[in-house]
């Protein structure tokens, strides 16, 4: 049996017993679905199911290597893109790896220029060192370190749309995406009917982008008054408070490389560093809004830059403008991990393992030869690194690596 | 609290128009009635006060309701019947710039009871928060469905203040979003073809409005772009992707959706733009027509899609970095047009 056909085999398996896990996504009948099919490659889209049950028969009976369906609701969701008749969408947003920078530098990924070939280590470059070519070939790795960066601006986002956006934490649903990140799905009838460029506007609003500090107050003393201006103006509302806790945070924990990091002068590095209890006190006493001692407007601009990169969410921007997106079904499972995606209520983020809670295969093993592969853990198993090894492993390890390509059956 | 005939005389359009022409008993089809004369010619007034003043705004008469209350609904008749789209569009911007600075001064519940009229989710608060002072909590969705294409920074959702669900506003600010609101209301209104049901003589005032304004009419439509695409007259972006795009180079999606809606939007034919893509290595004819003419407007939403603004661009890192002419604008398409008039200046000049 080759690789491709026993992932199949293990996927149709689990959805004859699991495909019952599988929920209906509300107004199921307005949704568009689609499925990427192992063979071939092949993407069935425009699909629509009137009942959870029609849909599970479906899936179990296609097997389906992805399995998606719309955030958008349609009056006709089979017809072709331009009968569907779009009714709304869900607001929708995607937290993936790929789109911060993370600890670890991706060193686990690799990347391959499609004109020339040439390969690499870590983050993809915009262009081929090589050849100059612009579009390459991605073997991307979930570790660890990726997730946790994900979870983190996930917890980001979750507080600005229930501070800021009002939105309650029930309807915020989150999900692990099966793969490198997270999602975050609103149904509210509110942001149904939102069109793609007031879409962009929220997305502005968590991303930080076209955020002027003295639009909130910050850093110019013709806005400063008598009131909300003392203390440390942290429990200042929405950005104003977001960008005083966060460029507090930033000048007590600068060192001299962080400053220098920022753009600023040795001169100006330097008397921050030796004012700065001085400074903290100051902004303790009189609040943060007043230009402070020994911190001149440019590094105090500076320090307002990072704090809004800080507290700003990361979160791919083309999905949420997205009003008619396919998003990933929840309880099915990842074809290039072979992991679910699962969904959580927001008070169980901490707690949540991705590598833990979203283990699909947990029965049996298999003899695989594994190409390269770094440490992983599944569950509370560690397995790896392998190099050019045959190993036998457990299930939801085997299929994991035969997956993401990392290894090939051994019959 | 209710509106008064006094404040019906300030916000006209809160009436159902056609009930209101009924209620008075006024006929369309006889408005030459001489014993309707005056809200005829102040009706006429209304739209003439459009296209004279700039910016366009119609003038407020305080205490003169029963002329005031009815020439509103007439004059959208006359307006509508003027077939013109730059008439149509002048004449509900000037009724809403009327009611915006009507509204800057109004009672607090009178706004209120104004947003009403337009389902918005809004309260009356008396908050300071930091350094500012508001009068009104907006829900965001109503804040955005009018600012969203406003170009200052004040106006950008990330720039306000914005707490559970709600964006503050200040009077002025809340007035400035309800003329968007009024405007659309209007231009709505405006769309209905009733030409046919009205007498010669009114016709004659429209037609005669029309001739009198005729030369601003047309400067007005001589700022659309030439028929002919001047490539020269580009913005360094689309020069950018078109280049890309045709060399067979990789464009990003956004940067396909940028291209495409730039071209169709100064008139290049939905096919030329479908063979521009050609040379790309994962073109397929049956997806690349399916999106360009989507964009174009002729299938899906049939909105045809403006290009992002220049700030959506940079964002992307689509801009390659603005020049001199670039620094003036907002949009893509307001460098085309501006560098297309310049470089006819040229040609004329040689």
């Amino acid at each position: 049996m080759d690789t491709k056909s026993f992932i199949q085999k293990r996927f149709s398996e689990f959805y004859r017993e699991k495909a019952s896990d599988i929920e209906a996504p509300r107004l199921i009948e307005q949704r568009e679905f689609g499925f990427l099919l192992f063979k071939g490659n092949v993407m069935v889209r425009h699909k629509s199911f009137g009942t959870v049950e029609a849909l599970r028969s479906f899936v179990k009976q296609i097997v389906p290597a992805h399995a998606y369906y719309s955030t958008a609701y349609y009056e006709a969701p089979e017809e072709k893109m331009e009968n569907k008749g779009w009714l709304g969408a869900d607001l929708y947003f995607d937290i993936d790896a790929d789109h911060i920078p993370t600890e670890c530098g991706k060193i686990h990924d690799r990347w391959k220029c499609k004109t020339c070939g040439f390969t690499g280590k870590g983050v993809t470059p915009e262009t081929c060192p090589m050849c100059g070519g612009k579009t390459f070939e991605n073997k991307t790795w979930p570790c660890e370190v990726c997730l946790e960066s994900a979870k983190s601006e996930m917890v980001k986002l979750v507080d600005i749309l229930v501070e800021e956006f009002g939105f309650s934490p029930d309807e915020v649903e989150v999900s692990f995406s099966g793969h490198r990140g997270y999602h975050v799905h609103v149904e509210n009838e509110v942001v149904k009917e939102l069109d793609s460029v007031a879409r962009k506007e929220i997305v502005d609003y968590i991303t930080g982008v076209g955020l002027e500090a003295a639009l909130h107050g910050v850093g110019t003393r013709s806005h400063v008054t008598s009131s909300g201006s003392s203390g440390r103006g942290f429990d200042n509302i929405g950005w104003r408070g977001r960008i005083s806790r966060g460029a507090y945070k930033v000048l007590s924990a600068a060192t001299e490389e962080d400053l220098k990091n920022l753009g600023l002068k040795e001169k100006a590095v330097e008397k921050i560093l030796s004012n700065k209890e001085l400074i903290l006190k100051t902004w303790e006493r009189s609040g943060p809004w007043q230009p402070i001692g020994g911190l001149s407007k440019d590094a105090l601009q500076a320090i307002i830059n990072r704090a809004v990169q800080n507290e700003s969410a990361k979160i791919d921007t083309v999905v949420t403008t997205d009003i008619h997106r396919l998003i990933r079904l929840p309880n099915s499972l990842h074809g290039k991990t072979g992991w679910l995606k699962v969904v959580f209520p927001t008070s169980e983020i901490e707690r949540f393992d991705p590598l833990k809670n979203a283990v699909a295969f947990k029965k049996g093993e298999a003899k695989v030869y594994v190409d390269e592969a770094p440490r992983f853990r599944l569950g509370e198993e560690l397995f790896g690194p392998f190099k050019h090894e045959k190993v036998e492993l457990p299930m939801a390890a085997a299929v994991f690596l035969l997956c993401k390509g990392a290894a090939e059956l051994v019959e | 609290m209710v509106l008064t005939r006094f404040d019906l005389a300030k916000y006209p359009f809160v009436l159902d128009a056609a009930e209101e022409v009924r209620r008075l008993d006024l006929d369309i089809g006889n408005l030459e009635n001489p014993a309707l004369k005056a809200i005829l010619d102040r009706a006429e007034n209304r739209i003439e006060e459009a296209l004279r003043n700039s910016p366009p705004e119609v003038s407020y008469r305080p205490r003169e309701e029963d002329v005031e209350i009815p020439s509103f609904p007439v004059a959208v008749i006359l307006a509508a019947a003027s077939g013109n789209d730059y008439i149509k569009r002048r004449y509900a911007l000037a009724e809403a710039i009327r009611a915006y600075k009507l509204l800057q001064d109004e009672d607090e519940k009178k706004v209120l009871e104004i947003a009403k009229v337009f389902n918005w989710n809004i309260q009356n608060v008396k908050k300071i928060i930091g350094h500012r002072r508001y009068d009104f909590a907006l829900s965001f969705t109503d804040f955005l469905r009018n600012a969203k294409l406003f170009h200052e920074m004040e106006w950008k959702l990330v720039n306000r203040m914005l707490v559970k669900g709600k964006v503050y506003l200040r009077q002025r600010e809340a007035a400035r979003l309800l003329q968007e609101e009024i405007r659309r209301r209007i231009e709505e209104r405006l769309r209905s073809d009733v030409r046919s049901m009205l007498p010669e003589p009114v016709l004659r005032r429209i037609d005669d409005l029309k001739r009198k304004y005729a030369s601003r009419i047309a400067k007005a439509q001589f700022q659309d772009f030439p028929r002919q695409v001047v490539n020269e007259a580009f913005p360094p972006c689309i020069r950018m992707l078109y280049d890309a795009a045709k060399s067979g180079q990789h464009v990003s999606h956004l940067g396909r959706f940028t291209l495409t809606s730039f071209l169709i939007n100064i008139g290049m034919k939905p096919e030329k733009v479908v063979d521009l893509f050609r040379s790309s290595s994962d073109f397929n004819v049956r997806i690349a027509r399916y999106q360009v003419e989507h964009i174009a407007g002729q299938r899906g939403s049939r909105t045809r899609y403006k290009p992002p603004r220049c700030e959506t661009l940079k964002t992307h890192g689509l801009c390659p970095g603005p020049d001199d002419l670039c620094k003036t604008i907002r949009r893509p398409l307001s460098y085309y047009g501006k560098k297309t008039r310049t470089l006819k200046k040229e040609v004329s000049a040689n």
